[in-house]
């Protein structure tokens, strides 16, 4: 969309109701529109962006850290982060990939600078496990407690790489776009990540 | 003949390329195992977890959770923008800047009072201001009293209001003496070329003892 016909509409909707009906104008509108109105100065339109992405973002940090209190402190400063630099959003990529770059480098950042810590079995107090027999619960855990481990000791190229690509369902060429680097790159990485979890997992079948 | 390459294997392996599109696999068994490796692989990471979750291995937080991030990051953008209000006047505030600054508003505050006391349009220079001064201020002042010696105080009174003091002092200085029609109320109303004519004219008479001595 054009910036000026994004600016006209998002600033339209903001001046057309109350604060109170403002989130649900907002809803409506696409993700540049809502990065014009936030660069107009709706905040409003910057909560919607954040209840639009936030769970994609809180899976992609705690894939990299492994924790709820870290994957949340990870989202609170991916979501922060977008904030302060969307003047420096240039629409080239989809907001979704923007985001998943900043994401990727906090947990970089965040992985690099201490060794992740994977939660206890039971430590898990946010886990909604209502319609989870206990014995379901326990397997799919200590199988998630396996692969994350293993997943914690990949160079975090490769790591990026894998959680991107398996998890977070991107394409090559968006993992691509998120790392600054060519498809051929992402590729040959994605290799070298399965075959190097394969041997940190030792040939077990999961 | 080389081996596949990873991102070849890659492709084949997620079912990008049909593996018959590649007569290599066909012939070569490293190639066959490796690629059934990474199929194997990506079988075992790609659980399908728990079918609630979408078949995410990432536990899904509870519904409040989501309520408290949207909350936090609000409050830390806010947060955010009254830092940035108060960094932008703790900048302003800072000697550097403010001193220069308050100099240059003090300045302008200045110019602009002196600006406006001043006229904007200046007052017609009169083609004639002898005759006007006859015509219309001279009849109606009281007749002079004669003119004894140049250090008459009368004279040295209006010489002394002619270059010392500003139009504005001098008119509020005879403002408690004037009377109507009196000739201190016709010199606070001359404009500044006519005044300074009289001055000259005052000082021309007072420079000429004949004319003294005649009246």
């Amino acid at each position: 969309m054009e910036p000026v016909a994004a600016f006209k509409r998002a600033s339209a909707s903001a001046k057309a109701g109350t604060s109170c009906t403002q989130g649900a104008r907002f809803a409506e509108l696409d993700d540049g529109e809502l990065v014009v109105a936030c660069r107009a100065g709706q905040s409003s339109a910057f909560d919607t962006l954040v209840e639009r992405h936030r769970r994609s973002v809180y899976q992609l940090c705690y894939r990299f850290v492994g924790n709820h209190e870290d994957a949340s402190d990870l989202t609170q400063d991916v979501f922060f982060r977008a904030y302060r630099g969307l003047s420096g959003f240039r629409g080239g990529s989809s907001l979704s990939t923007w985001l998943y770059r900043i994401g990727v480098n906090a947990c970089l950042n965040r992985v690099s600078a201490r060794k992740p810590i994977t939660e206890e079995l039971d430590a898990r107090q946010h886990v909604d496990t209502r319609n989870e027999s206990p014995s379901e619960r326990v397997l799919r855990q200590e199988r998630g407690a396996r692969v994350r481990e293993a997943i914690a000791q990949l160079p975090p190229k490769q790591r990026a790489t894998l959680v991107l690509r398996m998890y977070q369902e991107l394409s090559h060429e968006e993992i691509a776009e998120v790392l600054g680097s060519s498809v051929g790159a992402v590729k040959a990485n994605f290799f070298h990540a399965l075959g190097n979890l394969k041997k940190l997992l030792g040939g077990e079948r999961l | 003949m080389g081996h596949l390459t990873p991102a070849l294997l890659v492709d084949l392996a997620e079912g990008i390329k049909a593996d018959q599109s590649v007569p290599h696999l066909a012939q070569c068994d490293a190639c066959r195992r490796a690629l059934a490796e990474l199929r194997a692989t990506i079988t075992d990471v790609a659980w399908p977890g728990n079918p609630e979750h979408g078949g995410s291995d990432v536990p899904e937080p509870s519904p409040l959770f989501w309520d408290h991030l949207s909350t936090r990051v609000r409050e830390a953008v806010a947060e955010q923008g009254a830092h940035r209000r108060a960094r932008w006047f703790e900048a302003w505030s800072r000697p550097l800047v403010a001193l220069p600054l308050l100099a240059t508003v003090t300045a302008i505050a200045v110019l602009a009072v002196v600006t406006l006391r001043k006229p904007l349009v200046p007052n017609p220079i009169p083609a004639t201001p002898l005759p006007i001064l006859q015509s219309t201020l001279l009849p109606s002042l009281p007749p002079l009293e004669p003119l004894g010696a140049p250090d008459d105080p009368a004279l040295a009174l209006i010489a002394d209001y002619g270059t010392s003091l500003g139009w504005d002092e001098l008119r509020e200085e005879m403002a408690g003496v004037s009377h109507s029609g009196g000739i201190d109320e016709a010199v606070i109303t001359l404009s500044t070329e006519e005044r300074q004519e009289l001055q000259r004219l005052l000082e021309e008479e007072m420079t000429q003892p004949s004319a003294l001595g005649a009246s």
